[in-house]
């Protein structure tokens, strides 16, 4: 039951990603196209656009959401893999617990950067 | 008395790059594993660039961004944005057809068969074209954006 409920956030999450991510790609790779529709995209990697974003509580939540559904969504997907080889259950419960402990090291430090940078 | 085995259908770590006797969607089930691992890749490299550099300050920043504008740099940057509009389609096609959608209505089995596979390859075709026309896009705008 417990992996159902786990398969079932990998589908949520997977739509949320598609969306998310979508609009992040189209905003960072799709300059000369959205140049086109009259959306200036251009220097949106440089440091004084990336820090007027950063000091916006909207941009920061936005980012720390995505983190948190990217983590799930690509650490549950390779936890997936791995158990497919079948592990006794020892090895399946060490690496269940491997991966929760690095995507929970990974999502702390990787939202502490942009709630720091709030008042940057 | 002989026991009839089970067909074994399990193709192993082979499986990863090799189909067997099965049809496309196991060629995209095997390219949804691999972009998704690419992603995965991908995705801690860029925490790494989003975290431990941007938080060290304006030069730091700007060396990185400047890495980043190589050409080589630019080609596996788009590989990943293919790999993601191509992870991202198939899952909302796997996603639909999880949901039961894409499958058409059950008919009664009478010859000729239509079986789901069958009713659910037009939408997977479509899906496809869906994905290479945007690659196409993202291919456009990287040309023209400036290598």
């Amino acid at each position: 039951m417990r992996n159902t409920y786990l398969w079932f956030i990998q589908l949520v999450t997977g739509v949320l990603i598609a969306v998310l991510a979508g609009i992040h790609m189209v905003l960072m790779h799709l300059d000369a196209i959205l140049g086109f529709f009259g959306v200036d995209a251009t220097g949106i990697t440089s440091w004084e656009s990336m820090i007027q974003r950063s000091n916006q509580g909207i941009w920061a939540s936005l980012y720390i959401a995505l983190l948190a559904v990217v983590l799930y969504h690509a650490l549950n997907g390779l936890r997936n893999i791995i158990l497919e080889m079948t592990p006794s259950a020892r090895t399946e419960r060490i690496i269940t617990r491997t991966i929760v402990a690095f995507g929970i090291i990974a999502f702390v430090w990787s939202a502490y950067v942009p709630i720091s940078l709030l008042s940057a | 008395m002989r026991q009839v085995q089970p067909r074994q259908n399990h193709l192993g770590i082979s499986g990863w790059i090799w189909a067997g006797n099965y049809k496309l969607e196991r060629y995209l089930y095997i390219l949804h594993r691999v972009t998704g691992l690419g992603i995965l890749l991908f995705l801690l490299l860029h925490l790494t660039m989003t975290t431990v550099f941007r938080i060290q300050g304006q030069d730091i920043w700007e060396a990185t961004m400047s890495i980043l504008h190589n050409p080589w740099f630019k080609i596996g940057e788009y590989l990943v944005v293919v790999a993601l509009v191509y992870h991202s389609l198939n899952g909302l096609r796997l996603i639909l057809q999880e949901l039961g959608f894409l499958m058409g209505k059950p008919t009664p089995p009478i010859y000729p068969y239509r079986d789901s596979l069958r009713k659910k390859r037009p939408w997977t075709m479509a899906i496809i074209g869906i994905i290479l026309i945007l690659c196409l896009v993202f291919f456009y705008d990287f040309v023209t954006g400036g290598w």
